[in-house]
């Protein structure tokens, strides 16, 4: 069941991107638009980029030159602009990051009550739904080190849609799990991608790729090298560079 | 035969093991019986004739009773915290009740043997109170009304001495000042260090620079250099201001402490905030709480659950270090140990007996501190 995407409103602009640590440059001019509703799949070899670029988006990373805008809102030296995108953009990590000394619930609450100041019993309820979205309502008490990896990191998701976020990151969300964890996490992942959110996924989980994806980017050496749909890259990728990576994951 | 066997093989397993356990044997007797002798054929009317004036020092006797109500707010609030916040265990128990009364054997007299009947039965009443509380549905309100008290005890402390016409601050000594000064070098030194830690690792160059130096010059001299300075040169050069000069020397010494123990603990809480992983600065931020609110619910509370052994430890320096202000002619506990046998003819010469006294207070409450922080460990599972 594929939803349809509206070609015209864009989500996520990005012009020209650079981003350099040091005397090296990660990002060497990232230009993409991400469109509402879309599914963006971002492949491309270690050290690419595909997190920098990512980070970018959220200013979790400052980018030198280029220009982003999310939902019309310019990211840029304006710290104020900067806090209303990363409301409405949520991210999910590779390691989780789950606030190790709070209980689940507190974890998914905090964001609500200190950034839209919801009342404790709103944000709880809210939290309760959001734990049954992803499955794990009996777990609100624990604390996340009494958790598997995968029931972490669907709490991790829960807490981003906890700040209702019309766009969701995810940084290799399932790379740290042990395999018979993952289809939990890619589940929640799917539902999503299925209720219609904006979501930049970078990833290596071909099956979910295949079955969500409205669109590949694929990174090298901090450019978008090539682009375009999941059958055009699973039956005639056009780059050297396309083909050879294609071959070592799938 | 499972512990002969258990002997053996801890004991008696090399040649090695048995020199060892022979030297243990001999060293561990040596000591015992030193200390049983001296315990048994020393003089001990020394303590039974001054212990009023090593717990207070010159405080006058028509001026305890303040003392008196410290000590059993100061029990009260003890227990009911412990009762409500820490899981009881027998051994753990017994422990501590053999620890405390060692000095209560030694320092309760018969004029005082109520008062601390009363307190101890009051707060046995809040240990129950405590404990019953725990599971109940007043668990919240407790748990903050211990917390403000808890806030508030000190500033109570200091209203109870002074009111209605208190002694005069110099008449303060004893084994009360070193707690006193203890307590407000900690409850002062450790808010102020966290901001020190947060401004050594903020971004902002200036606050940075400030945090940095300040740490650095307070860590640089050893705490007797500070005591000498307040006692010199603050009159000295700074006339007017803030009234410093003015000030008396038991104010100076908790000034002096405070800002002696903030930077160490401000270097301990740094420590712990390096530790944090970046991952959890990410993650707030990426939910759009801004870098205030990160530091306050995220990061700070983790440094400080992963520093809190270090931390204890510098408190028991801390009041270990208080035993220096006789520098400011404070008559501290050590002090009075040493005055005893100097200046009572009496008890000329007897030095041991008096410091043994002085060495066991102290020990006591390093004791108890290092035993809270260990529960607390366990507690927070660190
Ligand atoms: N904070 C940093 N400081 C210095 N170099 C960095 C930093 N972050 C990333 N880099 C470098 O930038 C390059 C791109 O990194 P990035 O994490 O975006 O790659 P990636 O495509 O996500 O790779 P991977 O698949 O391994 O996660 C890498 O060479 C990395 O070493
Ligand atoms: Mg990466």
């Amino acid at each position: 069941m594929k939803k349809k995407v509206s070609k015209k409103k864009i989500s996520v602009e990005a012009k020209g991107i650079t981003k350099s640590f040091g005397d090296f440059q990660a990002l060497k001019g990232i230009t993409a638009n991400i469109y509402e509703g879309e599914v963006v799949v971002v492949l491309g070899p270690s050290g690419s980029g595909k997190s920098t670029f990512i980070r970018t988006i959220n200013g979790l990373e400052e980018h030198n030159s280029g220009e982003i805008t999310v939902n019309g809102i310019p990211l840029n030296d304006d710290v104020k602009n900067r806090d209303v995108i990363r409301g409405q953009v949520g991210m999910v990590f590779q390691q989780f990051n789950l606030f190790p000394h709070l209980s689940v619930l507190r974890n998914i609450t905090l964001a609500p009550q200190k950034v839209k100041k919801l009342s404790k019993s709103e944000s709880e309820e809210l939290a309760m739904s959001l734990l049954e979205r992803v499955g794990i309502p009996e777990q609100a008490e624990k604390y996340p080190a009494q958790l598997s990896g995968g029931q972490q990191q669907r709490v991790a998701i829960a807490r981003a849609l906890a700040m209702q976020p019309k766009i969701m990151l995810f940084d290799e969300p399932t790379s740290a799990l042990d395999p018979e964890m993952i289809k939990e996490v890619l589940d929640v992942m799917i539902e999503l991608a299925q209720s219609g959110m904006t979501m930049i996924c970078v990833t290596h989980e071909m099956g979910f790729a295949r079955e969500v994806a409205d669109r590949f980017l694929f990174f090298d050496e901090g450019l978008i090298v090539e682009e375009g749909t999941p059958d055009h890259f699973f039956n005639n990728p056009q780059e050297e560079r396309t083909k050879l990576f294609l071959s070592q994951i799938l | 035969m499972i512990l002969l066997n258990w002997i053996r093989e801890n004991f008696f397993g090399t040649k090695l093991d048995v020199a060892m356990t022979i030297t243990g044997v001999l060293f561990i007797y040596f000591v015992l019986s030193t200390v049983i002798s001296f315990i048994l054929n020393s003089d001990w009317t020394l303590i039974m004739v001054n212990r009023q004036l090593m717990l207070t020092g010159l405080m006058p006797q028509e001026e305890i009773w303040r003392i008196w109500t410290i000590f059993s707010l100061t029990s009260i609030l003890m227990t009911i915290s412990i009762s409500f916040w820490f899981k009881i265990n027998i051994k753990g128990s017994i422990f501590y009740i053999l620890l405390l009364l060692i000095p209560f054997l030694i320092f309760t007299t018969k004029n005082t043997v109520l008062y601390v009947l009363l307190i101890m039965f009051i707060s046995i009443v809040f240990f129950y109170l405590g404990h019953r509380s725990k599971n109940s549905k007043l668990k919240n309100i407790v748990s903050k009304i211990i917390m403000i008290s808890w806030i508030i005890l000190l500033p109570i402390c200091f209203l109870i001495l002074n009111i209605l016409d208190g002694p005069k601050m110099t008449l303060w000594g004893g084994f009360m000042i070193n707690l006193i000064l203890a307590a407000i070098a900690i409850f002062a030194g450790f808010p102020l260090g966290i901001l020190l830690a947060l401004g050594r690792a903020s971004s902002y160059k200036l606050i940075k620079l400030v945090s940095t130096v300040y740490i650095e010059v307070i860590r640089g001299a050893p705490l007797v250099a500070w005591l000498l300075l307040a006692w010199f040169v603050l009159p000295k050069f700074l006339p007017n201001l803030f009234g410093l000069s003015d000030i008396n020397i038991v104010v100076r010494a908790m000034i002096v402490l405070s800002l002696f123990a903030s930077a160490y603990i401000a270097e301990v809480i740094r420590g712990g905030l390096q530790s944090i992983p970046k991952g959890q600065e990410e993650a707030s931020f990426a939910l759009g709480i801004n870098s205030i609110s990160t530091t306050i619910f995220i990061v700070l509370p983790q440094a400080i659950r992963i520093v809190i052994p270090t931390v204890v430890s510098t408190f028991i320096a801390i009041f270990k270090d208080t035993s220096l202000v006789f520098i400011l002619a404070i008559t501290d506990l050590l002090r009075i140990g040493r005055l005893i046998p100097e200046q009572q003819q009496a008890f000329f010469g007897k030095s041991i007996e008096s410091l043994a006294v002085v060495a066991l207070l102290f020990w006591v409450v390093s004791l108890v501190l290092s035993q809270i922080s260990r529960t607390i460990e366990k507690k927070l599972n660190i």
